[in-house]
């Protein structure tokens, strides 16, 4: 057993073990360890997710096939891991591992139910970036989004349970959107593998199951629209991360919505790649959701609905990057959702601190509050800095690879709308830096303190992260020139 | 000590102190300002000091010395010799009677050492700009120029900068062809020395390279149109200034400069089209400032016009490109500097111990300043051309060359002639021979200084020096500056035309005395000619400033800046208002629109559902 097949273990069975062993012991006595045991997990796989990664890299390998472990001994292989899969599970372990740093603060009551719940969540997320056909896809999405909705309806913050609500009727939408589709997919391929779709489906004489593929796949992506929460099936959006505790928010914004709705098209455009039907949506619904993202995120005054939006708005640039339908193009997609994690992460536990601390996330209630709160300000704005694309932060080398993709593809016209249009990024964040943290302090807050424990040290781990990305992404570069992708 | 001596005049190291010298010596006089009898000194020092350096380059028969800057392929190349040779030494001469002067003018002026300070800085300009042999290295001298003239023209008129401004415009676009025209210059001949350059071929690039030079340097001289700055200079400037610079200095670098072009840069052929220009740019500047003159009642912008005029004639004689012309030009650009320097100082005499210039106010000094009148006497009649003085031989060098040429030159010659002379007899006579006139307050006027008097009269007895003994100005000077074997000194070959210039003369006399007797002053003498019908509304015109070329293009250019503004405006509204007010628009609607209805998000997704299929359908059919 090669140390690969030992590693991909990890990625079910460290979430099922954490499970376990959280119920099994008595609540009162998980009470003070369960949400640093949940961290453990998350570590563990950011680390195991590394190492396969840097395994199968160097073993030159496409891709690693496994099976739980009593069914490998059979010499099953149900399961896979890419680079790009890999990558993405990297990102999980990430995010929840920060996710976890705030809830230490954030989470008072329940908190064995958010180690439950998030390591549902991780496995539903796991599961998707580990299974081979489109209907396990479905499934471990569904097991992710349930333990959304409870979450969100949980540990409110601000609000009722109106957000998860909303969230979950939309998500039955896509429910019905992706069996639908997927049921039509299958009647025309007989199979939902991955093996076994192929572009060819869409070619040759054009029949009724053609047809019907056709319409299959119009109703797929609009599904995994509403679990993206792009333009125009992004209104649950902004009320879920609203009304969801800060923790849970970082978990929906910073990764949910990226493995059960960007990863899925990622898998549409992986498996019928020089779909042009496809590439123009997705080209289509990017442009569309950077534009109404950005303005709809001018237009809020609560610090986590502006961010919120900027997620929508900033879930274009991925698509665009897909849309581009190379390697290039998908590399660069994906290392935006990996620079923009960092940063939307980074704003989310900004905004758990400023909750914590102020009991408002009004913005227009805010003022100079860099003067109180410098590693929260300072966190804010490297994060800011990097999603509207300023060098030399992670953001800026994303959006540019983003942008070259683009270019390269022969899509000029939209890299120039797409780089005109990040200045409306810039607009609507210094408008939150300048009514948050510059300026005048609001003597409201004069005996305001900066916040302390895990939200801290995450909002340092991450502006490090976003600087230190950011130097060293010209070596991204040379890997990626070394590959000749750029 | 000799051997010091051999190392100053060795040649090499003579032509840089020339240029640092004078520099050097302003940054000492302007030291010394509170100290007047140490200025006095100091100023006799290096004015002297730069007389003999020149003279010594000239008796030296010249030198040369090339810097180069390593690395650049680039060298500063100075050369003296012929024109290089002559003209600073008659410049060094001429400043060094001009700082003598502004000493004494400014004693007690709290300004005065700064005017000396860029007089000297000026004085080592124009040395380096007719020494350089690259035209580069020239250009960076007569620009260099512009800022001691700026800061001259600034002195005592911090808070009216008018006439600064002015000037800069002008010269600026007169140095600006110069620039352009050398840049062509360099490219027709390939290399840049002015030494190594020999008779460009007319035509072609080489024509608009002649004419761009020729029009840059005639500029600095003072031609129509780049003349408008200079009577407005002498409304606002102290009389130094305008002896130093619109009579002296510029025009020895203008003509000087024209001069190389026409005779060794450039192959300007007589009656060629480059000729005709530059003849006819000379005739009307003739005419105009003479016209201009005739009706001043102010004696320094009296004088000012007449800077322009005479130059009319020194561009009739460079234009002909005829040998007698060319001489003739260079000797009257001598004289000119000589005579009109004079009389601006006889003009600052007269401000000095009066307060102003003002023929209206102030007239019939003769008797009280004898010595200054005297002096008027000799240059007024030095520039009207009188038989004998030394404008009188320059002019008939010129009127010979204008008459081979076209007799249409000759005519408004001539008539300038009998012009200036009408003026001068106006000018003088209201001046120095009316019934006495003071300004409110003034009681007693003494005679100038000592130390404005004797440069005065130093002045006035070269003029008689260059007009009675004109063979030793040709032998010494002309001749051996423009390299000729020909000699053109002497009593005029012509008789006819000394005779056509007596008669003008002549007629200028009646007609002032005409003139005089109509109106019954000196000072309205000219009165007659400048209410005639006719001329009246073209002087009317010309005096409220609707025939300047500057303020058209000064009209011109508040137009196209107030247009410049009206588009920056509206450019500015689209980035202040148009556009953030179409986003904020866009996003309030869109706001509006995300109210948290359920239903409303529903029917969102399904319109979403329909929007991907209509993409999906607009793509695959």
């Amino acid at each position: 057993m090669s140390a690969l097949a030992v590693i991909t273990q990890l990625f079910l069975a460290l979430p099922l073990l954490a499970l376990v062993v959280n119920n099994l012991v008595p609540r009162e006595t998980m009470r003070h360890t369960t949400i640093g045991m949940s961290a453990g997990v998350a570590t563990a796989q950011l680390l195991a997710a590394i190492i396969g990664f840097v395994l199968l890299s160097a073993s030159g390998e496409s891709s690693f096939r496994f099976a739980l472990a009593w069914d490998a001994a059979k010499g099953l292989g149900y399961f896979r891991v890419d680079l790009v899969t890999l990558f993405l599970l990297a990102c999980v372990g990430l995010v929840s591992l920060i996710a976890n740093l705030t809830a230490f603060t954030t989470i008072d009551d329940h908190r064995s139910s958010f180690t439950n719940l998030l390591m549902v969540m991780l496995l539903g997320m796991n599961g998707m970036l580990i299974v081979r056909d489109l209907f396990s896809l479905y499934v471990f999405m569904e097991v992710t989004g349930i333990a959304s909705f409870v979450m969100i309806g949980m540990y409110k913050s601000t609000r009722d349970l109106e957000g998860a609500f909303k969230y979950m009727v939309l998500s039955m939408l896509a429910t019905i959107f992706i069996l639908t589709g997927l049921s039509l997919l299958f009647i025309k391929a007989g199979s939902l593998s991955f093996d076994l779709l192929r572009p060819a489906l869409f070619e040759g004489v054009v029949d009724a199951k053609t047809l019907l593929s056709w319409v299959a796949l119009v109703l797929l992506v609009s599904g995994y629209a509403i679990k993206s929460g792009v333009v125009p099936f992004h209104s649950w959006l902004p009320d879920a991360y609203e009304s969801a505790d800060s923790a849970v928010s970082i978990m929906l914004s910073g990764i949910v919505t990226k493995i059960a709705g960007v990863y899925s098209m990622l898998v549409l455009v992986r498996l019928f790649p020089g779909n042009m039907a496809l590439r123009g949506t997705l080209l289509v619904l990017g442009l569309l959701t950077i534009i109404t993202g950005a303005l709809l995120a001018l237009q809020q005054q609560s610090f986590k609905r502006i961010a919120a939006y900027s997620s929508v708005s900033q879930m274009g640039y991925i698509l665009l990057g897909f849309a581009a339908d190379t390697r290039l193009g998908i590399i660069a997609g994906l290392l935006y959702l990996l620079t923009h994690a960092l940063a939307k992460t980074a704003l989310f536990t900004n905004a758990a601190a400023l909750e914590k601390r102020l009991g408002t996330l009004n913005v227009n209630e805010m003022g100079g509050l860099q003067a109180k709160m410098p590693v929260t300000a300072f966190s804010s704005v490297a994060a800011l800095l990097s999603i509207a694309g300023v060098p030399p932060l992670a953001g800026f080398w994303s959006k540019l690879l983003v942008l070259i993709a683009l270019w390269s593809a022969g899509l000029r016209g939209v890299a120039a709308a797409a780089l005109l249009l990040s200045i409306l990024s810039g607009a609507y964040f210094l408008r939150l830096q300048k009514k948050a943290f510059f300026g005048k302090l609001n003597p409201r807050w004069n005996s305001v303190v900066e916040i302390t424990g895990g939200i801290q040290v995450s909002e340092l781990l991450l502006s490090i992260a976003t600087i230190a990305i950011g130097l060293l992404f010209p070596l991204v570069l040379l890997y990626l020139q070394h590959a000749g992708l750029v | 000590m000799a051997s010091v001596c051999a190392w100053l005049l060795g040649g090499a190291t003579l032509p840089l102190m020339l240029i640092g010298l004078p520099i050097l010596g302003g940054l000492i006089i302007w030291l010394l300002k509170k100290y007047y009898a140490a200025q006095v000194a100091a100023v006799l020092v290096f004015g002297l000091s730069n007389v003999f350096l020149c003279l010594a380059l000239y008796l030296g028969g010249g030198a040369s010395v090339s810097l180069p800057f390593a690395g650049y392929g680039f060298e500063a190349k100075f050369i003296s010799g012929g024109l290089s040779a002559v003209l600073p030494l008659f410049a060094s001469v001429v400043a060094f009677l001009l700082a003598r002067y502004s000493v004494t003018y400014y004693r007690g002026k709290k300004e005065g050492g700064l005017f000396l300070l860029f007089f000297f800085v000026s004085v080592g300009f124009v040395n380096g700009a007719l020494l350089s042999d690259n035209l580069p290295v020239m250009l960076v001298f007569w620009e260099g120029l512009l800022i001691s003239m700026s800061a001259l023209l600034l002195i005592g008129n911090l808070q009216k900068p008018r006439a600064t401004i002015k000037m800069l415009w002008i010269s600026g676009v007169a140095d600006l062809m110069l620039m352009l025209g050398v840049i062509i210059t360099i490219q027709v001949a390939g290399q840049s020395n002015i030494s190594a350059i020999s008779h460009l071929p007319v035509s072609g690039l080489g024509a608009a390279g002649c004419v761009l030079m020729l029009l840059g340097a005639l500029g600095k001289a003072g031609a129509v149109p780049f003349h408008s700055w200079i009577p407005l200079a002498a409304e606002d400037a102290q009389s130094p200034f305008l002896a130093l610079f619109p009579a002296a200095l510029e025009k020895i670098l203008g003509i000087g400069l024209a001069i190389r072009i026409v005779t060794q840069i450039y192959d300007v052929q007589p009656g060629s089209p480059v000729s005709t220009f530059v003849m006819i740019v000379g005739a009307v500047t003739l005419f105009i400032g003479v016209a201009m003159a005739l009706i001043q009642k102010d004696m320094k912008r009296l004088l000012s016009y007449h800077a322009i005029s005479q130059v009319g004639y020194m561009i009739l004689g460079v234009g002909s490109a005829l040998p007698i012309g060319i001489i003739g030009a260079l000797f009257h650009m001598m004289n000119h500097v000589l005579y009109k320097s004079g009389l601006f100082l006889t003009a600052g005499a007269i401000e000095k111990r009066t307060g102003t210039t003002d023929l209206k106010i102030v007239s019939g000094l003769g008797k009280l300043m004898p010595v200054t009148a005297a002096c008027f006497v000799v240059f007024g009649l030095a520039i009207s051309g009188f038989p004998g003085l030394n404008g009188f031989f320059s002019k008939e060098l010129i009127f010979d060359a204008a008459l081979e040429t076209n007799v249409v030159y000759y005519i408004v010659a001539l008539v300038g002639a009998a012009m200036t002379a009408i003026s001068f007899l106006k000018l003088g006579g209201a001046a120095f021979f009316g019934k006495l006139t003071l300004p409110q307050g003034v009681k007693h006027v003494k005679e100038a200084p000592v130390g404005m008097a004797l440069p005065a009269i130093v002045l006035a007895l070269l003029c008689v020096l260059l007009g009675v003994f004109n063979q030793l100005a040709h032998t010494f000077l002309l001749q051996p500056a423009l390299g000729f074997t020909e000699s053109y000194g002497g009593w005029p070959e012509s008789g006819m035309l000394v005779t056509l210039s007596c008669v003008a003369l002549g007629v200028a006399l009646l007609d002032h005395l005409y003139g005089r007797k109509k109106s019954g002053s000196a000072l309205q003498s000219a009165d007659h000619i400048h209410y005639a019908p006719g001329a009246k509304q073209v002087y009317a015109l010309a005096e409220a400033g609707k025939l300047d070329p500057y303020n058209w293009l000064t009209a011109v250019i508040n137009g196209f800046s107030r247009v410049c503004m009206q588009i920056e405006k509206g450019v500015s509204w689209v980035y202040d208002k148009g556009v953030p007010g179409l986003v904020r628009g866009i996003s309030s609607q869109l706001h509006r629109a995300a109210n948290g209805s359920l239903t409303r998000y529903l029917a969102l997704a399904a319109a979403g559902l329909v929007c991907v299929a209509i993409v999906f359908l607009i793509i695959l059919l």
